[in-house]
C-alpha cells in the first residue's frame, strides 16, 4: 500500500511542470482576463478601476457585435459541416487503404499541411482566388467567364480557406473510430442480407459518430477561434468575432472589451462544445459500461 | 434448407496458395466440421461459402443454385463469428431483428420471429439489453439466434467457441448440437479444437496445408487416418516405420524388442501390400501394461519407464525402448500406485490396434 502510494506521489510529480505552465500562460491570463472584463474604460480608452456589467452591456447591445456573434458560429457551424462531409470519404480510403505502405503514405500527405504555417497557406489561397489569380486567370482563359469572379474579401474565401486547414483534424479522428470497429461487423451485416450501402447507414456510420464528433468539436473550436485566416482571406470588414476582438485591442485599444468580447467567444464556443460532447457521452454510454 | 456443394476451390493469394483444388459436399441438414491448424485454408473456405471471397477456380453450390460469384447478401447464409459480431449500437432485440427489417418483414412477424430466435438460445429476457451487457457465452448465443432468425439456408461458424473459457465451451457445444438437431439447418463449423469437432460434428473434414486431407466420421478420422498429417493431428499418436520382413511375412519394428531380447515379430489384423516399409500408427490408449514376462500376448515389447505424468483421470507414461520411445495411456483404476520411473514395464497391443498410415501428406 504504501509503495503504491509512493507511486501515486511520483505521478502527481511528474505532472508538475506541465500543471505549472498551464496554470501561468492558460489559467493565469484566463483570469485577468475575466476580471479585465469587468473593468470600465474613460473615454480616452484608459482602463479604470472600477467593476460594472458595462463592457459585456456594451457587447449585447451594440447590433454589430450581436451580428458578428451569429455569423461567427455559423461560419463555424458551416466549416464543420463541409469539413465532415469531405473528411469521412477521406478517412475511409486512408483505412481501407490495401497496404500498410500506402496506408501510412496517405497519412503522410494528410498531415503534411500542417508543417507549413497557417499564414502561409491562407497567403496561397490569396495568390489562387484573386482578381488576376490563378483560378480567374484559368477560367478566362477557358472562355467560361468574361469578368474575374469576386471569390477573394468574402464569408466564402473565409470558409474555404477553413476547411482546407482544418480538414486533417476531421479525418483523423474518424479514422480512428473507423479502425476500431470490429472488422467482422461489416460482414455480419451483408450476410443478414444487407447490402453496402444500407451496411454503411445502419453499421459503418453509427458506428462512427464518436470520430465525427470529436473532429466537429476540433474544428468547430478552430473555425471560431481563429483570425488569421479571416482577416487575410475575408478582409477586416467581415463580421466575425475574432476580427473585432483583434480591432479592439490592435487599434482601438479597448482592452476591457476585447476582454469581455473574449469571453462571450469563449462561452459561445463552450456551449457548443459541450453540447457535442454531452451527445458523444450519451452515445458511448450506450455502447459500452 | 440445402445442402452444400464445393466442386474445385482453389484460392490464391498472389503467389500464396491457400486452397487447392478442394471438392466437398455437405448433406442436407448435416453437421459438418473444417478442421485444421491456423493457416490451414478452413476460413478462407468458410469465407468463399458465405461469399465474403471469390474463388479463383472452383464452383460452389447451396442447394441447387451456383453462388460462386453471388455476394453475401444475397446468399441464404447465416453466420457467426469468433468475434461474435454483435452491434454494439443496437439493442439485443434489435441485432436479432436486424435481418428481418432488411427482409422488409411486417412489425408483427418480426416481433414474433425475434422472440422465437431468442427464445430458441433462452434469452427472451434479455431482449433489452445492450450486448455490452452479456457475458461471452450469452453474446455467443445472442449471435446464434441472430443469424438463425433470417431461416438461413446453411449456417456457417467461425470458430465462434474459441474465445469462451474452457467450462462455457463444453456447455455451449452442447447446446450449439441441440440448436442444430432442433433447427435441423446445415451448419458447417470452422475449428482448430479437435476435441469440439470430434464430439459435435456428423462428419469432419481435415484440412492441412491448403488440401483436404480426409473426410469422415469422427470415428472414421480417430481410428482409421488417411496419413501421418490426420494421424498427428487428431489425438496423440505413436508412429514407427516398419519392415517387412521376407522370411517369416511379418513386420519388425527396430524400436520393438521382448523381455527375452528378440526382435518382436509384429501381429497385425491386415495387411498392407508387402514390400519396402510402412508408416504404422498406435494410439497410446490402445497400449497395455502386462505383468512381467508374460509373452502369451502378442505384441508383446519391454522397455523402461522414462516419464510419469498423473492426468487424473489417466496417466500417461512415456516409456523408452530400444530406440526411441512410445506413449501409453493409461487408465488411473489400473493403479493403485504410480509406478515409478526406471522401472522395467512390459507393454503390448492386440493386432487391430496397428493402423497402416500413408506416409505422405496429401499435397
Amino acid at each position: 500500500m504504501r509503495i503504491k502510494k509512493k507511486n501515486q506521489r511520483f505521478h502527481w510529480f511528474m505532472l508538475l511542470p506541465a500543471c505549472l505552465f498551464l496554470v501561468v500562460f492558460l489559467l493565469a491570463p484566463l483570469v485577468m482576463m475575466f476580471v479585465l472584463s469587468f473593468r470600465d474604460v474613460d473615454s480616452m480608452m484608459n482602463t479604470l478601476q472600477s467593476y460594472s456589467l458595462s463592457q459585456y452591456l456594451h457587447v449585447f447591445t451594440t447590433d454589430a457585435y450581436v451580428k458578428a456573434i451569429g455569423s461567427t458560429v455559423w461560419v463555424a457551424l458551416q466549416t464543420t459541416v463541409i469539413c465532415l462531409l469531405m473528411a469521412y470519404p477521406a478517412a475511409y480510403v486512408l483505412v481501407k487503404a490495401p497496404h500498410p505502405r500506402l496506408r501510412a503514405f496517405f497519412y503522410i500527405l494528410l498531415v503534411s499541411p500542417l508543417l507549413t504555417s497557417v499564414v502561409i497557406r491562407t497567403f496561397a489561397w490569396i495568390v489562387l482566388l484573386s482578381q488576376n489569380g490563378l483560378i480567374n486567370g484559368m477560367l478566362i482563359d477557358l472562355h467560361l467567364i468574361e469578368k474575374p469572379l469576386s471569390m477573394l474579401w468574402n464569408m466564402n474565401a473565409v470558409i474555404i480557406a477553413y476547411v482546407q486547414v482544418m480538414l486533417p483534424f476531421a479525418v483523423l479522428p474518424i479514422a480512428t473510430s473507423l479502425t476500431d470497429m470490429d472488422r467482422h461487423l461489416r460482414p455480419a451485416s451483408m450476410s443478414l442480407g444487407a447490402g453496402r450501402i444500407r451496411t454503411f447507414f445502419h453499421v459503418t456510420l453509427p458506428l462512427t459518430i464518436p470520430g465525427m464528433i470529436t473532429g466537429a468539436i476540433i474544428v468547430f473550436s478552430l473555425a471560431a477561434g481563429s483570425y488569421i485566416t479571416p482577416l487575410l482571406v475575408g478582409g477586416r470588414m467581415q463580421p466575425l468575432l475574432p476580427l473585432s476582438i483583434y480591432q479592439q485591442v490592435m487599434q482601438v485599444y479597448n482592452l476591457p472589451l476585447a476582454a469581455a468580447m473574449s469571453f462571450t467567444l469563449l462561452i459561445c464556443v463552450l456551449a457548443v462544445v459541450s453540447l457535442l460532447s454531452y451527445l458523444l457521452k450519451r452515445w458511448e454510454a450506450r455502447m459500452h459500461a | 434448407m440445402s445442402g452444400i456443394n464445393l466442386e474445385h476451390i482453389s484460392q490464391h493469394f498472389g503467389e500464396q496458395i491457400a486452397l487447392d483444388d478442394v471438392s466437398l459436399t455437405v448433406k442436407e441438414g448435416e453437421f459438418f466440421s473444417l478442421l485444421g491448424p491456423s493457416g490451414c485454408g478452413k476460413s478462407t473456405l468458410l469465407n468463399i461459402i458465405g461469399g465474403f471471397l471469390e474463388p479463383t477456380k472452383g464452383v460452389v453450390y447451396i442447394g441447387d443454385q451456383d453462388v460462386t460469384t453471388l455476394p453475401p447478401y444475397q446468399r441464404k447464409t447465416g453466420m457467426v463469428f469468433q468475434s461474435y459480431a454483435l452491434f454494439p449500437h443496437l439493442t439485443v432485440f434489435d441485432n436479432v431483428a436486424y435481418g428481418l427489417k432488411v427482409q422488409k418483414k411486417k412489425k408483427a412477424e418480426i416481433k414474433q420471429k425475434v422472440m422465437e430466435s431468442l427464445s430458441l438460445v433462452q434469452l427472451e429476457s434479455f431482449a433489452k439489453r445492450m450486448p455490452h451487457q452479456l457475458s461471452g457465452g450469452q453474446q455467443q448465443r445472442v449471435a446464434i439466434a441472430r443469424a438463425l432468425a433470417i431461416q438461413p439456408a446453411v449456417l456457417l461458424l467461425d470458430e465462434p467457441l474459441s474465445n469462451l473459457d474452457a467450462k462455457l465451451r463444453k456447455n455451449m457445444q452442447t447446446e450449439l448440437r441441440n440448436i442444430q438437431r432442433n433447427v435441423g439447418i446445415t451448419t458447417i463449423l470452422v475449428t482448430h479444437d479437435q476435441e469440439e469437432a470430434l464430439s459435435l460434428s456428423d462428419r469432419i473434414g481435415i484440412l492441412g496445408e491448403g488440401k483436404i486431407q480426409q473426410i469422415g466420421t469422427p470415428l472414421e478420422v480417430y481410428r482409421q487416418p488417411n496419413n501421418r498429417f490426420v494421424a498427428e493431428f487428431i489425438g496423440q499418436v505413436n508412429l514407427f516405420e516398419a519392415e517387412y520382413d521376407e522370411v517369416t511375412s511379418t513386420y519388425t519394428v527396430p524400436h520393438f524388442i521382448q523381455s527375452n531380447g528378440k526382435q518382436v515379430q509384429l501381429k497385425v489384423a491386415a495387411f498392407k501390400e508387402k514390400s519396402e516399409k510402412h508408416l504404422l500408427m498406435l494410439r497410446p490408449e490402445r497400449i497395455k501394461l502386462s505383468s512381467v514376462g508374460e509373452e502369451v500376448q502378442p505384441n508383446h515389447v519391454t522397455g523402461v519407464l522414462a516419464d510419469v505424468s498423473y492426468i487424473g483421470h489417466s496417466l500417461r507414461l512415456v516409456v523408452g525402448l530400444n530406440q526411441g520411445e512410445i506413449i501409453v495411456h493409461a487408465s488411473d483404476a489400473a493403479f493403485p500406485e504410480l509406478p515409478q520411473v526406471g522401472e522395467t514395464v512390459h507393454i503390448h497391443w492386440q493386432p487391430e490396434d496397428i493402423v497402416f498410415l500413408d506416409s505422405k501428406v496429401h499435397a
